[in-house]
């Protein structure tokens, strides 16, 4: 029923070969095929579908769409009703428009950002496959992340004019997309202007965030990884590759995540995260941070906000 | 300073009046970086986010890979703007920084990065 999870991300990328690299030899996906236009299809090796990233030769950085995976067809139809309800106009494309890719349900977010929903992608299987599977695959190499895990999204926040996509967005995706809210950054006078959101569909802490900024762009994309060694692992990679890196390994007040921050390099912010925090649930309690502990909240050792962290995305 | 034999040039920045050595093999950013000097905005490092957007007044530099068009148009770099992470200095330079760091939540940025709203894919390339 409805949205399941984040299916593929589609980046800008200044230089494809340093790129593929990167995603290949960094991250440990695997490059899965390139079409005509030079645009590259990655996969984990723990994902069963065909793609989960597009990189795109541009002249800048940033994301073109992120794409979500619905369960039936059907879905398509009625989430198509349900946003065009809301007053969103949306579109479908045709099965095809991306590579072994059913139709696609295609919208801006309040925010501006494209999104899409598509409810088929070519089944490949995983690295270890489905019968009797080994836990990890003889063939990983780099930070061999599992899969796509979220993304987070930079809107546009101006409390002087009013302006606030964050809270937009959050409406938009609970009352058209049924996702829910598991945590939220208050700030202003009582904790009137939500500054950052993150929400969910599955039992994890988040598929997709909002944090407030000047103008919107991409904060970063996210892969999952097994454990806090993972991501001390992942490090090691950056370091000996390196690779640009932007927060070393620390926790996240907000989901609880284990993490690292680094760049692509066109300067495409990358997490790998490990951790799942709790079990998401949508009874469960919204939690609320509040403005003087934003600090803590995204990363709770220090408590200190790493200027980059918030003011440098693509 | 750690023994470092590399040819170095000076950089001079000329809105704080700071001077750094930068090996002629490395990025203005880089360089500074390193030494752990402060002056240029520091980002992504990667040619991308656009926030150590410098102008160059006076020396010569070498390119070193690919900077966004989002941040610096081809007019701009022919009057000198580049990105501090993707220039190498061949000789001594001079330069201001040209970018303003954005920060969150303060009061009448939005309004003036308000004419970057993302459109809807319309590039036949991008998929």
């Amino acid at each position: 029923m409805g949205v399941m999870r984040i299916g593929h991300a589609s980046l800008k990328v200044m230089d494809m070969a340093a790129a593929v690299n990167h995603y290949v030899n960094v991250l440990g996906m695997n490059k899965v095929m390139e079409d005509k236009h030079g645009n590259v299809y990655l996969k984990c090796w723990d994902e069963w579908d065909k793609f989960s990233l597009i990189l795109t030769p541009s002249q800048e950085a940033g994301m073109n769409h992120v794409a979500y995976k619905v369960e039936k067809d059907s879905d398509l139809d009625e989430l198509q009703n349900t946003i065009e309800a809301y007053g969103t106009k949306t579109v479908i494309l045709p099965e095809g428009t991306l590579p072994s890719t059913g139709r696609m349900l295609q919208f801006n977010l309040p925010s501006g950002h494209e999104m899409r929903l598509y409810a088929m992608k070519e089944f490949v299987g995983t690295d270890v496959g489905s019968i009797n599977p080994e836990p990890w695959p003889d063939s990983i190499h780099g930070a061999g992340v599992h899969w796509l895990d979220h993304c987070l999204l930079m809107v546009e926040l101006n409390p002087e004019t009013g302006v606030n996509k964050v809270a937009e967005n959050v409406k938009f995706f609970t009352e058209a997309l049924d996702f829910y809210l598991t945590e939220q950054i208050l700030v202003g006078p009582g904790g009137a202007i939500q500054a950052a959101a993150f929400l969910t569909r599955t039992s994890t802490p988040h598929d997709i965030a909002f944090v407030g900024g000047p103008r919107p762009g991409l904060h970063h994309i996210s892969f999952y990884l097994d454990s806090w060694h993972d991501v001390l692992k992942a490090a090691d990679v950056m370091g000996k590759t390196k690779t640009r890196i932007d927060v070393a390994p620390t926790r996240h007040g907000i989901t609880r995540g284990e993490t690292i921050y680094f760049f692509d390099p066109s300067g495409n912010r990358n997490e790998t995260f490990a951790g799942l925090g709790y079990l998401s649930q949508r009874d469960r309690p919204v939690t609320t941070w509040t403005e003087d502990q934003i600090g803590t909240a995204i990363f709770y050792h220090t408590g200190d906000l790493v200027p980059s962290f918030t003011e440098v995305y693509t | 300073m750690w023994f470092d034999t590399r040819p170095k040039v000076i950089v001079h920045v000329c809105q704080t009046q700071e001077d750094f050595p930068c090996a002629t093999s490395e990025s203005l950013l880089a360089g500074m970086v390193k030494i752990g000097r402060k002056g240029i905005p520091v980002g992504c490092v990667n040619g991308g986010c656009g926030v150590c957007k410098v102008r160059i007044l006076e020396g010569q530099i070498q390119t070193l890979g690919p900077i966004s068009r989002a941040h610096v148009t081809h007019e701009e770099e022919s009057k000198g703007y580049t990105l501090a992470c993707r220039v190498a200095p061949s000789t001594a330079v001079k330069l201001e920084v040209a970018g303003k760091l954005e920060k969150p939540f303060r009061k009448g940025l939005a309004s003036k990065a308000g004419s970057s709203i993302i459109a809807p894919t319309t590039n036949l390339k991008e998929t």
